[in-house]
């Protein structure tokens, strides 16, 4: 393990960051989804599922090049697969937060625990959207020394 | 060599690196993109509504028999049939002024008012110059508006500079900003007859100079810690130190504006005023504002004040202080109705409004005002599973709101009767409870610039008629006036009725407004007989305890005995007037005392029986339908209302830690409603039915007529659950019938919320063009609710109606959500801006009159929020508990005589609302859209309602089953759109069912019950469009066309442009790998 860490390069620890986000985005997303009745997220199950695939191509990305190389295709299509689920994954969540966002910053402004499922799904959002960024600046980079 | 190659292949390895990272950031923008594509066709028609464009369009190809059903008069129209802009904004500004000359009520004169023509004078309190016209949520004043300066010295608007704005948060900054309610002006400018004054340049400049960081706004809003924002003296003095010098030549009279806003989702809440002010309430005058009334006192030796508010303003002081020479309230005018107040101060109209609310001396003495705000259960966390159900409020003043409970008391006090004078609920008694020291202003009263001599014309005719089980009792009242001034002017005549009460019985009101007409304008030594028809089931009684013999309990009752009726300046004149015929001594009386203008009448059972009135007036026997509003039902003795039998002992407490522990009550608040059915037989419920019949063969059907039965059932039932499902600002299509997915609601009570230029209603021959240049013109400009009723003319109301029903025609909206008909429970409503009054009959009248003014038009007036929406805290379904005798009389009246609209209808033609919207609150542990008891037993059988009644933006969507079983007719499902495609009936939305149940087309399949109730909720909404102006769009050739729009250009080019940037860099990436291995 020590050796394979050591011959992890930048761009992996960026996947690994973004695979953690992942996780995080997912957990934020169970919670709000579970704080009350009505703001139970009805595509949890998807946002899940999204999830986890982009953790799990997450995770690739940092495998492949290890067997592949820098920047391999294999490796490529992970990080762009992850992206692609996490920014799934974000957007199927908006679409169910978004009646209860207009409507705290509207006619609803006093639903106090709708701010509380809102800030937790913050967090969710955060996850995903923090998660795709950060594999794109990894994307940039090499994810394996070369000499090691 | 070798430095070169690993040379080159680091600047491959680098390339690759760029596009592998360039194909990474496209995706994510190409994902973003199609996210947000999916995101803005998920809600269309709210980004439509936003950003004024256009998704879809009704088109109907065969051009004849269209538009021939409603169109604005031809006064509005232009040679060629187009709109006139001009025509239209003069009429709106007339009527608004109209409005608010006929509503503002004056209070108070020494006789300074009117002002002298060519007057100099100055005004005074931040207000002035900022007035509230409208509210910042809800209600709002728009476009160009002419301020009360600009009333007072001018001829001209100036609608290009003087547009009113509102408060919003910028989300960026986080800053609060000033915006405009209208992206400028360019139309026209409009020429009026101003008041002929000079108005102080001085202090105009100073204010307009502070606004600059006080932010006000002239749509504004309450908060629960507000502050007035009125500058002082020494911030004056900061901008001009010798601003007192301009009073020598301006001091003919210092008008001063106090301002209290009213606004939608936020209340006042007791001691709810930010510390430091020297005032403890919010309605009450700051220190500021106090010393603005003295520095007025040093200008001038006539100081005249404004009350620019929809809640009852803490004046008492003002009224005795000697030095004060006039008040005048002035509501919220809207965005013309200063000419209003400025034809009452220079005398070109005399005033002639009434209070809709009281005025106490402190509004903390109301008894309501022991149960208003925050209150959850004590136990809330154990034992409610629901979202919004931990919130109540106990409504412990029973049928004592607003004046009923101060002259009911004041009645009883002088009769030393009840412990009425005893100290409780006293707060500017000195001693024991005294109606002078409580009471500054009373309901329905207000001064005139001319005096009028009333008598009853003839006694007053009684008349009784039976048909079936229906009986109807009317006494008309026929009351003489006589202008006896020197000026011309109009005044109301208020009928009033007390009821025979017994120590102890059943809680009456001392006196209750039953109905009210208005004069023409008299001129000096003019005479009009002003007829008034009162209904006298309003002057029954509702006993809960009452046993029909059937097995029910609960009817109307009308006791045999001595009715008293009587006109007056308002019910405490009135009192005083029955107090007088009574042969009560008048030295005991506050005020002024005339048995002539009271009359009795002995009312035996037989001439007309104590249960006549056990029957509605659609032949349904009436009963108890909201026995669970009473907290004492489900636990009882836990709750006691306020009774005449003993005011002191029964003055309301604060009941702010109440426990829940019968489980029927918890279950309510748990939303344990209704079990859906799995195994009815429904053969016997047809769907798709063959039939040739269209949708737009029903124009101006009746309700019964049978064609409807043959449309319904050739509907499928899917197609009927969409349009009992999705309501809102569009109704579903259903091809089977010819009907396209149409928008067709919007919002507001005073005024359409679209722009003239952006008309739903494309193809109507009557469009203003979208270059007009008053096309961006915004028909919310009238002013607020309380502002018409207290004008207490029922022929301002219809005017409204009709004209908001012209609006309409104009932007293409056959719905209208509104008017606001809940109860001004008390002045601390944060909504009070947007309903009536405090008393039913009042609103009932006032909204009846708009409706039928408005449906000449084709505009079907919803009002809100059916019902007990009684304040915005909590609002989010708020339980308030209270008796059903308080919850018929107080609180539903105003819709029953709205919907019935018994003045209006014939024998062929039943008159009455089309609409409605039902409140986002409970009625005790209920949800208003469940209660079948109101919604259905009430609504429907007894009143008769028929049309569309639809829920609050996306209340209740966890109780699908229970709502569309109850009798409402849809969900608001504001902002979706796209019958079959993202508004689908397994949309996310109806996910999380309180009863567990799966949301489909099938979910009903075995429930006959709820079939039969989404065919009536079909039923009801076809028909209420059937009655509509959008009946003048429909033919055999209706269709839809899909328009593009520039933001779905915008997405749409968004994901092209990043898939290709994204394929582009997938090859580079590609060739670019290829070249690193070749290397």
């Amino acid at each position: 393990m020590a050796d394979f860490m050591k011959k992890q390069s930048v761009g992996a620890y960026f996947n690994i960051i973004a695979a953690v986000l992942g996780v995080v985005g997912i957990v934020a997303a169970a919670i709000c989804s579970n704080m009350t009745v009505t703001y139970a997220l009805g595509n949890l199950g998807t946002v899940i599922a999204l999830g986890c695939s982009g953790i799990v191509l997450a995770v690739l990305a940092v495998v492949l090049p290890n067997k592949f190389g820098n920047h391999d295709i294999l490796g490529t299509i992970s990080v762009l697969g992850a992206i692609a689920l996490f920014t799934t994954a974000f957007g199927k969540i908006l679409s169910e937060r978004i009646l209860l966002i207009a409507g705290l910053f509207s006619y609803d402004s006093v639903n106090t625990v709708g701010w509380q499922v809102f800030s937790v799904t913050v967090v969710a959002f955060a996850g995903f959207i923090v998660g795709a960024l950060v594999l794109i600046i990894g994307a940039f980079t090499r994810s394996v020394k070369e000499n090691a | 060599m070798e430095e070169y190659r690993k040379n080159q292949e680091e600047k491959t390895l680098k390339k690759t690196g760029l596009f592998r990272g360039m194909a990474a950031v496209t995706t994510f923008l190409l994902s973003v993109s199609v996210i947000a594509g999916n995101t803005l066709e998920s809600f269309a028609s709210t980004i439509d509504t936003a950003l004024g464009t256009q998704s879809e369009m009704m088109v109907t190809d065969d051009k004849d028999a269209v538009y021939d059903k409603f169109a604005p008069p031809a006064n509005l129209l232009n040679e060629d049939g187009t709109g006139n802009s001009h025509a239209l904004i003069q009429a709106a500004i007339d009527l608004n002024r109209q409005q608010a000359a006929e509503g503002s009520v004056l209070l108070k004169n020494n006789g300074v008012l009117p002002l002298a023509s060519g007057s100099n004078v100055s005004l005074f309190g931040i207000r002035s110059q900022v007035p509230i016209l409208g509210s910042s949520f809800g209600v709002k004043a728009c476009g160009g508006f002419i301020n009360l300066d600009e009333a007072l010295q001018n001829n001209v608007t100036d609608f290009a500079n003087h547009i009113t704005t509102s408060l919003s948060q910028n989300w960026a900054t986080g800053q609060v900003e000033r915006g405009y309610t209208t992206d400028g002006w360019s139309g026209d400018e409009f020429e009026f007859d101003g008041a002929g004054f000079k108005v102080n340049p001085t202090m105009t400049s100073i204010y307009t100079k502070l606004n600059e960081t006080y932010l006000h706004t002239e749509n504004a809003g309450p908060s629960e810690e507000y502050d007035p924002g009125e500058p002082s003296v020494k911030e004056i003095e900061s901008v001009n130190s010798s601003y007192k010098d301009s009073f020598a030549k301006y001091g003919d009279a210092a008008i001063v504006v106090i301002g209290r806003p009213s606004a939608e989702s936020e209340d006042y809440l007791p001691g709810g005023i930010v510390s430091g002010l020297g005032a403890e309430e919010p309605l009450a005058l700051t220190t500021n504002e106090k010393d603005m009334i003295a520095l007025a006192k040093e200008c001038s030796d006539k100081v005249i004040v404004l009350v620019n508010s929809a809640s009852a303003v803490e004046i008492g002081d003002l009224k005795g202080d000697a030095d004060i020479d006039a008040i005048l309230w002035i509501g919220a005018p809207g965005s013309y109705g200063m000419l209003g107040v400025a034809d009452i101060l220079s005398g070109k109209v005399s005033p002639s409004g009434g209070l809709a609310d009281i005025f106490p001396t402190y509004n903390l003495s109301a008894p309501a005002m022991q149960n208003m705000g925050n209150f959850s259960y004590k136990n809330a966390a154990d034992v409610i599973t629901r979202e919004n159900s931990s919130n109540y409020i106990i409504e412990a003043e029973g049928i004592y709101v607003g004046y009923r409970y101060y002259e009911t008391r004041y009645y009883d006090a002088v009769l030393g009767q009840g412990n009425a004078a005893s100290k409780a609920g006293t707060y500017a008694s000195k001693g024991n409870w005294n109606y002078d020291d409580e009471v500054a202003y009373g309901f329905g009263y207000g001064l005139s610039y001319t005096t009028f001599d009333m008598e009853f014309d003839g006694e007053p005719v009684i008349e009784v008629s039976k048909e079936g089980d229906v009986t109807t009792a009317t006494a008309t009242f026929n009351v003489k006036v006589t202008n006896t001034g020197k000026v011309a002017g109009k005044k109301s005549v208020q009928i009033y009725g007390q009821a025979p009460y017994e120590q102890g019985g059943i809680e009456k009101s001392a006196i209750v407004l039953l109905n009210y007409g208005k004069t023409k304008t008299l001129q000096p030594g003019e005479s009009e007989t002003v007829s008034v028809k009162a209904d006298l089931q309003y002057i029954a009684t509702y006993d809960s305890s009452f046993d029909n013999g059937d097995g029910t309990k609960g009817t109307y009752i009308l006791d045999p005995g001595t009715y008293y009726f009587a006109f007056g300046n308002g019910a405490h004149d009135a009192l005083n007037n029955i107090m007088a015929l009574q042969n009560v001594d008048t030295a005991s009386l506050v005020g002024e005392a005339n048995p002539a203008y009271a009359f009795q009448t002995e009312i035996t059972e037989d001439v007309i029986s104590r249960t006549a009135f056990a029957y509605s007036k659609t032949g349904d026997k009436i009963s108890n339908q909201l026995d669970y509003a009473d907290w004492n039902y489900f636990q009882d003795g836990e709750v006691t209302y306020l009774s005449r039998a003993d005011w002191d002992k029964t003055y309301p407490k604060t009941y702010s830690d109440m426990t829940l522990t019968d489980q029927g009550l918890i279950d309510y608040l748990n939303g344990k409603y209704y079990t859906l059915k799995t195994d009815d037989d429904t053969s016997d419920i047809k769907w798709g039915v063959n039939s040739d019949l269209m949708f737009y063969e029903m124009a101006g059907a009746s309700f019964d007529d049978e064609k409807w039965n043959e449309l319904l059932d050739k509907m499928t039932l899917e197609e009927a659950q969409y349009i009992a499902t999705f309501g809102g600002p569009s109704i579903p299509g259903a091809s089977s019938i010819g009907t396209v997915e149409t928008y067709m609601t919007e919002n507001a009570g005073n005024g359409i919320a679209v722009n003239l230029n952006a008309s739903k209603d494309t193809e109507a021959p009557w469009n203003i063009k979208s270059d007009d240049p008053n096309g961006n013109w915004h028909p919310e400009v009238f002013g607020s609710s309380p502002l018409t009723a207290a004008a207490f003319n029922p022929e301002l109301s219809y005017a409204l109606g009709e004209f908001i029903g012209i609006e309409s025609l104009f932007t293409g909206i056959p719905i209208l959500w509104g008017p606001g008909l809940n109860t001004h429970r008390h002045a601390y409503n944060g909504r009070n801006g947007e309903y009536y009054s405090e008393d039913p009959i009042l609103s009932g009248y006032t909204a009846m009159e708009f409706a039928i003014g408005a449906l000449n038009y084709g505009l079907i007036a919803a009002p809100k929020h059916y019902a007990f929406n009684d304040q915005e805290t909590n609002r989010a379904g708020v339980a308030p508990f209270m008796t059903e005798q308080r919850a018929r009389e107080v609180e539903l009246r105003a819709y029953q005589i709205a919907f019935e609209a018994t003045k209006y209808d014939t024998d062929s033609y039943d008159a009455g609302m089309r609409g409605l919207m039902v409140s986002f609150s409970k009625i005790g542990p209920v949800e208003c859209t469940v209660s079948t008891g109101l919604m259905t037993e009430i609504l429907k059988k007894e009143w008769g309602f028929t049309g569309y009644a639809v829920t609050d933006i996306y209340d209740d969507f966890d109780l699908y089953t229970s709502v569309l079983t109850s009798g409402a007719t849809c969900y608001d499902t504001r902002g979706m759109s796209g019958f079959y495609t993202d508004t689908t009936l397994d949309s996310p939305r109806f996910a999380n069912q309180a009863d567990g149940a799966a949301i489909s087309a099938t979910v009903f399949a075995g429930d006959a019950n709820a079939q039969q109730a989404v065919k009536e909720s079909a039923h009801n909404v076809l028909y209420a469009i059937a009655s509509s102006n959008l009946m003048n769009r429909y033919n055999a050739t209706t269709h839809v066309v899909k328009l593009n729009t520039w933001w779905r250009t915008a997405y749409r080019t968004a994901i092209g442009v990043c898939a290709a940037l994204t394929a582009i860099f997938a090859v580079l990436y590609i060739l670019s790998k290829r070249k690193e291995k070749e290397a």
